[in-house]
C-alpha cells in the first residue's frame, strides 16, 4: 500500500526539484551535448577558460538581476561597461601603483551612475526602459567626451597578468574573481533584508508600498547596485583582454538581458536570482562555444547558437510549468 | 552506390571549382572596372572658385580611433592652408538618417568642400547629389571607392589590395605551406568580403596552404580571443593566422600565447594599430600593412585642388610602406595607449592621451 501511496509524493517532490532547478538541468544536457560534440567539454582547463571568457558579462549581470527581481530592467549596462573599462585604464596610467585607487574609483563611477538611475526611476515616473535607455545614451556620449574617441589610458603593468594568471596551472583568477562575486551577490539576495525586500517589491509594488517597505530605498540600492557590478564588469573586460575601443561594452546589455531572463529571472519581477543568472551565463557562452568548437560555418553558428538558446529557455519553461511555477 | 558516393563529391568539387573561379574572374573584372573609374580625370572647371574655404566634414560615425586620427589629419593639413578659413564637423554617430541631415546642415552654413564617410552610401546618395549641384564638391574620405553621381573624388583605401598584401606576405614567411586560420571584421561588411577574397585568390596560387576556417572578430579584440581560445580546441596544429586588424590580431596572439602555443604560429601583418605595433616590437614577427589614417590629410589635398580648378583623378587610393619586424621602431610608441596610430601628426594635431 505505501508504494502506490508514496510514488506520486515522489513524483511531486522530484518535479518540484526539478522545477527549482530548471536552468541548471539545461546547463546540464547543453553541458552534455557539447561533451559529446567536443572532448575539450571534459577538459577542466578548457571549462575554466569558459568561465573566463564569460566573466565580464556574468559580473554585470549580477548587479542587473537584483533590478530586475524588482521589476526593473539595466539597458545602460553595456555604456557603463565601456565607460569603466575606458576609465580604469585612465586612471592606472601605466603604472603599478594606481591599480587599486583606479579600481576603487571606477567602482565609485559605475555605482554613482547606477544610484543616479535608480534615484530618477524612484523619485520620477519615467519608466526604468526609457530611463536607463537614455542613460546608455548618455553615458555613451560622455565616454566619448571623456576619451575624445579613443581609447586612451594604458594598463597598469603586472594587472592584467594576475587576472590571467591560472592558479596551479588551472584556474585563472578572473574565473575565480566572477564565482566569488556571483557568491557575494547571492549572499546578498539570499541573507540580507535588502535581498528579501526585492522580492517583496518586485511581486507587488503596490502591496509593498502600503506595507510601508523603503520602496525607493531600495530601488536606488538595486540600481547602485547594478552600476557597481557594471563597473567590476568594465574592470574585468579591461582585465581579459585589454581596452581597445570605447565602445567595447556595446552589445553586451543585450547579453546580460538573455542569460538574466534564461536564468529564470523574469521582465515582470518577484523570482529568479543570482545562481539561476549565472546558469544562464554559463548556457550562453557554453552555447557560443559548442558551435564554434565543433566548426559550424559562421552564419550556421548563428542559427544553432539562437535554437540553443530557445531550446534552453523552453526546456526550462517546462520544467517549471510541471510544477505550476511558471 | 560506391561509384554514385565518389562521383557526387566529386561533381560537387567540380561545380565549387567552376563557381570559385567563375567568382573569382568576376571579382578581378570588378577590380579592373573600379581601377578604370578611378583613374578617370574629374572635370573640376563648375567648382573652381577663390577663397577662403569653409571646409565642412560629415563624420559617419566618431567613436573608432582610426576615424579619430583621420579627422586629425584633416584639420593638421586644413592648417597649413591660409586660404582653409574654418573646418565644420558633424557626427552622425551611425544614424544615417542623421547623416542626412548634418550634410543639409552644412550645405547651410555655406560651405565650400564637403568631406564624408558614410554610415550607409545608399541612404546619403541624394543630398550628395544635391551638394554637388550645388557646387560644393563631395569627396569620400578613407572608405573603399564609391562611383556615385553624388561623389566627386575619393580618398580610398582598397581592402582588397590590403588583404592581398597581408595574404602574399603571410604565405612567405610560411614557406609556401601550411594550415592557416582567418581572422574578418564583421561579417558582410565590405572589408570583410574584400579581405576574404583576396585572401582566397592569393591561397589559389598555393595549393599546399590550407585555410581550416574564416571567422569573424567583428574588430574586437576579446571577441577575436575568445574565438582563437576555440580554435585552438578544434585544432591541434595551426601554422599560420591571417589577420589583417591589428586590434584582432592582438586578441588572437594572446589566445595562442595563454594555450602555450605561439611557437607554432606564424602571424600575418596586421595593420598600424599601435597596440598590434607593440606585439611586433616585442615578439619581431608579423610587422604592419597600414591602413593609413593620413587618408583625411589626402582628402583636403584634393579638395582644395578641386577648389583652385585643378585637374584630378576620381579616384586616389591612400597607399603606405609596410612596416617590417625590423623597423617597426620607427613607428611604435610604447608609452602610448594600444588604442592609437602610428602617424606624423605633430602633438598639437594628436588626440588626447
Amino acid at each position: 500500500m505505501t508504494g502506490p501511496a508514496a510514488s506520486p509524493a515522489l513524483r511531486a517532490r522530484l518535479d518540484r526539484l526539478l522545477a527549482a532547478n530548471a536552468i541548471f538541468v539545461a546547463l546540464l544536457l547543453v553541458w552534455l551535448v557539447g561533451a559529446a560534440g567536443s572532448e575539450a567539454f571534459v577538459t577542466p582547463g578548457y571549462l575554466f577558460n569558459v568561465v573566463r571568457q564569460i566573466a565580464p558579462v556574468g559580473i554585470a549581470a549580477i548587479g542587473v538581476t537584483y533590478v530586475m527581481i524588482l521589476g526593473g530592467v539595466d539597458l545602460s549596462i553595456g555604456a557603463v561597461i565601456s565607460l569603466t573599462a575606458v576609465f580604469c585604464a585612465v586612471q592606472m596610467d601605466g603604472d603599478a601603483a594606481n591599480t587599486l585607487p583606479a579600481i576603487l574609483l571606477t567602482c565609485l563611477v559605475g555605482t554613482a551612475i547606477g544610484a543616479v538611475n535608480g534615484a530618477l526611476i524612484a523619485w520620477s515616473r519615467v519608466t526604468p526602459f526609457i530611463l536607463t535607455l537614455g542613460m546608455a545614451v548618455a553615458v555613451y556620449g560622455l565616454t566619448q567626451i571623456y576619451s575624445g574617441g579613443t581609447a586612451r589610458g594604458t594598463v597598469a603593468p603586472g594587472f592584467r597578468d594576475l587576472a590571467n594568471t591560472r592558479l596551479e596551472g588551472l584556474v585563472p583568477v578572473l574565473a575565480i574573481v566572477f564565482l566569488a562575486l556571483a557568491g557575494i551577490g547571492l549572499a546578498i539576495q539570499k541573507m540580507t533584508t535588502f535581498g528579501r525586500q526585492l522580492f517583496l517589491i518586485g511581486s507587488n509594488r503596490q502591496a509593498a508600498i502600503l506595507a510601508g517597505l523603503p520602496v525607493r530605498r531600495t530601488t536606488v540600492i538595486a540600481y547602485a547596485l547594478a552600476g557597481l557590478f557594471g563597473a567590476l564588469g568594465g574592470i574585468a573586460l579591461l582585465a581579459r583582454s585589454g581596452v581597445s575601443s570605447t565602445s567595447a561594452g556595446q552589445g553586451l546589455e543585450f547579453q546580460v538581458l538573455a542569460a538574466i531572463v534564461l536564468g529564470g529571472t523574469t521582465f515582470e519581477g518577484g523570482r529568479g536570482g543570482i545562481a539561476g543568472t549565472v546558469a544562464g551565463v554559463l548556457v550562453l557562452v557554453m552555447a557560443f562555444n559548442l558551435v564554434n568548437i565543433v566548426g559550424l560555418d559562421y552564419h550556421l553558428q548563428l542559427v544553432v547558437m539562437g535554437a540553443i538558446i530557445i531550446l534552453a529557455s523552453a526546456l526550462y519553461g517546462q520544467l517549471q510549468a510541471r510544477t505550476g511555477r511558471a | 552506390m560506391a561509384h554514385t558516393r565518389r562521383f557526387l563529391p566529386a561533381l560537387a568539387g567540380m561545380a565549387i571549382a567552376v563557381l570559385l573561379s567563375t567568382g573569382a574572374q568576376a571579382d578581378r573584372a570588378a577590380r579592373d572596372a573600379q581601377d578604370a573609374a578611378a583613374a578617370r580625370m574629374v572635370d573640376t572647371a563648375t567648382f573652381k572658385q577663390d577663397g577662403p574655404y569653409r571646409i565642412g566634414v560629415s563624420a559617419g560615425y566618431m567613436s573608432n580611433s582610426w576615424v579619430v586620427f583621420a579627422l586629425q589629419h584633416i584639420r593638421w593639413e586644413a592648417s597649413q592652408h591660409d586660404e582653409v578659413s574654418e573646418v565644420i564637423v558633424t557626427d552622425a554617430a551611425f544614424n544615417p538618417a542623421k547623416q542626412v541631415s548634418d550634410i543639409e546642415d552644412l550645405l547651410r552654413q555655406d560651405i565650400d568642400l564637403l568631406l564624408y564617410w558614410p554610415v550607409d552610401d545608399a541612404a546619403i546618395a541624394d543630398v550628395l547629389q544635391r551638394a554637388v549641384a550645388a557646387g560644393v564638391p563631395t569627396i569620400n574620405t578613407g572608405g573603399g571607392f564609391a562611383d556615385g553621381p553624388g561623389t566627386v573624388a575619393n580618398a580610398y583605401i582598397s581592402q582588397w589590395s590590403l588583404g592581398e598584401d597581408v595574404a602574399r606576405r603571410l604565405m612567405k614567411d610560411l614557406g609556401g605551406k601550411g594550415r592557416i586560420i582567418a581572422m574578418l571584421p564583421i561579417a558582410g561588411t565590405t572589408a570583410a568580403v574584400d579581405q576574404l577574397d583576396a585572401l582566397n585568390t592569393v591561397l589559389a596560387e598555393y595549393p599546399e596552404v590550407e585555410l581550416l576556417t574564416a571567422e569573424y572578430g567583428d574588430w574586437n579584440r576579446a571577441k577575436a580571443k575568445q574565438i582563437t581560445e576555440n580554435l585552438l580546441q578544434r585544432y591541434p596544429r595551426i601554422d599560420g593566422v591571417f589577420s589583417p586588424a591589428g586590434q584582432m590580431s592582438i586578441g588572437v596572439a594572446e589566445a595562442f600565447d595563454e594555450a602555450g602555443r605561439l611557437d607554432e604560429v606564424t602571424m600575418s601583418p596586421g595593420d598600424e594599430y599601435n597596440g598590434w605595433l607593440k606585439w611586433v616590437a616585442e615578439h619581431k614577427q608579423g610587422g604592419a600593412v597600414p591602413f593609413p589614417t593620413r587618408a583625411g590629410q589626402v582628402a583636403v589635398q584634393i579638395g582644395l585642388k578641386i577648389l583652385k580648378g585643378e585637374p584630378v583623378p576620381r579616384g586616389t587610393a591612400v597607399t603606405a610602406t609596410f612596416i617590417s619586424p625590423e623597423t617597426v621602431g620607427e613607428y611604435v610608441e610604447m608609452d602610448a595607449p594600444d588604442d592609437w596610430w602610428a602617424s606624423k601628426l605633430p602633438p598639437k594635431f594628436l588626440p588626447p592621451r
